[in-house]
């Protein structure tokens, strides 16, 4: 069984490696985004080979059900998705990746040598369920579970206001497209486009051509 | 099934398997029949939906192939695989390719965890509930890569709109679902069906109320309260009628499908009324008991198990069917009103949704589990727990406490619903006005 759970292991940390080196060097950002997709899902695989399955349900559903999909919404709205001018790797890249090499390795080899590494030991009891996390959070946690519990809801609570504030001074909803020619049509008393539209005499000869489209609807 | 198959293997053939045999064995059964039971499920769905249609719109609908029509959604399919596969030529291909697959394949998935009958689940995770809908979400990735792979701009918009819309009513149907992991104790859709027998009342809150398989959630305010809230949140996650914008077929074509054909079309129709299905199972689940009724419990008090080595190994079956017939009941009737509300409501716009959604529903699902926590704490906690709000001794209390709870949580959710109510009518009025003293309403019309 050991040895399944490495070779598991391993291909999923190749997945997740590979991945994540897709969402940087990928010219297309959608593509990239996508990337980033497969590369939450190997963390989520990862979770789930530590017998964390919460985690790796709430992974999903956050990191892929929301903030993926939030980056890809927002990504799509953007107009140069796919650029080959642009060139991946930028001047001084050389100088960046010494840094953050560094701040890396800052944090994760003092990290390597202290831990106490458990390598298969016993099975343990699942401790990463559900109800293993609500005794953690109402009792040891409880105070930055109650701060986050606040934050996220006034997040919440702060849309909801914003969507319920007076709508006087914005667009009140969508227009139709009729509605948009009216809008502007009283918005500007169209002196300047008037002059410019080629055919005077025949305005001169119709004394109310502004309601002929509503005359037509009323005889309908 | 591992029972079932350890018998026949070890037992009756006597092969003397070594046990993880049995296991891929029996899981592999399991996975084999949910997913042949998928599409047969499409295939009823799809006839059953334009028979249904077809009456209320006073047609007949599809009568012509098989009995009654009855192989109508065969001729359909063999119709979808012989029809040419069209990729656009500027679409991005391999994307365009994943789409389908990516969209429908975790709608399969949500099968696993779903209780079709007492001990019939193909896994029964402690984190069911949340499973399904972490897992209902990862669809909306694929919707997305096929409106933006189809570079076409209907394709982009319809994407856009299912995203915006699925994106906002996840919010409320998780909300609205919290009150029942309150009740049962438990995220396991198992425990969530098994808390709910009795009658009218729930053998969890009161004990002593006889066992028919009918202490359903929905006979509690806070469970008609979020019944109601889901229903509505599902029928946005289903992209059903009064909130199929993303595939308006009227302005923009087919939404996200629009460049699909053949069978990789036949997917999206496929995912979709698989998701429509399961959206219905899951209200029956943790609203309408799931496979609850009378007489489940009687069947499974009498069938085999390890508690009860004398039952009878028909009783086994029998619980399973009429388990499973009382589910597919409650399912179809609530595909029923989906194609009722299609047949009789016209399509929201796009800021009514969203403002439905974030205005109404959210903050009433956020009293609803206010509700719930004051349920809890008066039907369940003593003094012993520290938070005893009221407390009676011995059966009658239960009762008793069971009436507050309910007097309670009703008036809070009435009141509720009433407020906010009020305060959207207001709000809509204001708009209106704000419409009309723009010039932009639509002027009423003038008697000739």
């Amino acid at each position: 069984m050991d040895l399944v759970v490495q070779i598991m292991f391993g291909v999923t940390g190749l997945l997740i490696l590979g991945a994540a080196f897709m969402v940087v060097s990928v010219r297309n950002i959608i593509h990239a985004a996508l990337w980033l997709i497969t590369c939450f899902f190997g963390i989520a695989m990862l979770y789930l080979l530590l017998q964390a399955e919460f985690l790796a349900i709430v992974q999903i559903l956050l990191y892929i059900g929301a903030v993926a999909v939030l980056v890809l919404f927002a990504v799509m709205l953007t107009r140069q998705i796919d650029d080959p001018d642009e060139p991946v790797l930028f001047q001084r890249w050389r100088s960046t990746l010494l840094i953050t090499a560094i701040l890396f390795a800052a944090v994760l080899v003092p990290t390597i040598y202290n831990h106490n590494w458990l390598i298969f030991a016993d099975p343990q009891p699942a401790f990463a369920g559900p109800r293993e996390l609500g005794f953690a959070f109402m009792n040891a946690y409880l105070l930055p579970f109650q701060i986050a519990a606040v934050l996220l809801l006034a997040a919440l609570v702060g849309a909801i206001i914003i969507a319920m504030e007076d709508q006087e001074q914005r667009r009140v909803r969508v227009l139709t497209l009729a509605e948009e020619v009216a809008l502007r049509g009283e918005r500007e008393p169209s002196p300047p486009t008037r002059p410019a539209n080629p055919q005077p005499a025949s305005s001169s000869s119709n004394p109310t051509p502004p309601p002929a489209p509503e005359q037509a609807g009323e005889g309908a | 099934m591992y029972d079932v198959v350890d018998f026949l293997l070890n037992t009756q053939l006597g092969l003397n398997s070594p046990d993880w045999v049995v296991m891929l064995i029996s899981h592999l059964v399991v996975v084999g029949m949910l997913f042949a039971v998928a599409p047969l499920q499409v295939l009823f769905l799809t006839y059953y939906e334009r028979r249904a249609i077809a009456r209320m719109q006073d047609r007949v609908g599809p009568n012509r192939v098989g009995y009654e029509g009855l192989l109508q959604p065969v001729a359909d399919g063999v119709k979808m695989f012989t029809k040419e596969d069209i990729v656009p030529d500027s679409a991005d291909k391999i994307v365009h390719l994943l789409a389908p697959i990516v969209a429908a394949a975790p709608v399969l998935y949500m099968f696993a965890v779903l209780p079709w009958g007492p001990n019939m689940i193909a896994v029964d995770l402690p984190t069911g509930l949340l499973f399904f809908f972490a897992i209902s979400s990862i669809s909306t990735v694929g919707l997305l890569m096929a409106g933006w792979a189809s570079n076409n701009k209907f394709a982009l918009l319809g994407a856009m709109r299912a995203v915006a819309q699925v994106v906002s009513y996840e919010i409320p149907a998780l909300l609205s679902l919290l009150f029942a992991v309150m009740f049962a104790g438990s995220m396991s859709l198992m425990a969530i069906v098994e808390a709910q027998g009795g009658l009218f009342i729930s053998t969890t809150d009161v004990p002593s109320v006889p066992d028919l398989g009918l202490g359903w959630f929905v006979f509690t305010p806070v469970g008609f309260l979020a019944f109601v809230c889901f229903f509505i949140a599902a029928l946005a996650e289903g992209e059903r009628t009064p909130f199929d914008i993303p595939e308006a077929d009227s302005e923009i074509v087919a939404g996200y499908m629009t460049e699909y054909s053949g069978m990789k079309f036949a997917m999206f129709y496929l995912a979709q009324y698989i998701l429509n299905f399961l959206l219905c199972a899951i209200t029956a689940t943790i609203f309408f008991g799931g496979w609850q009724g009378p007489g489940v419990a009687w069947l499974v008090s009498q069938s085999l198990s390890a508690d009860n080595p004398a039952g009878n190994p028909v009783y086994n079956v029998l619980a399973g069917m009429l388990g499973t017939f009382y589910l597919l009941a409650k399912t179809y009737m609530f595909f029923f009103v989906m194609v009722a509300l299609r047949g009789a409501f016209p399509r929201l716009r796009i800021d009514q949704l969203m403002n439905f959604g974030w205005k109404f529903l959210i903050p009433l699902t956020m009293i609803n589990i206010l509700s719930a926590a004051l349920w809890i704490a008066i039907t369940r906690w003593g003094t012993a727990q520290g938070f005893g709000i009221i407390e009676f001794a011995g059966e009658p209390g239960n009762l008793v406490r069971w009436v507050i709870a309910f007097a309670v949580t009703l008036v809070i959710n009435v009141a509720a619903y009433w407020f906010l109510a009020r305060l959207n009518v207001q709000d809509h009025a204001a708009r209106q006005a704000a419409l009309t003293a723009g010039g932009l309403a639509v002027s009423p019309p003038r008697s000739a």
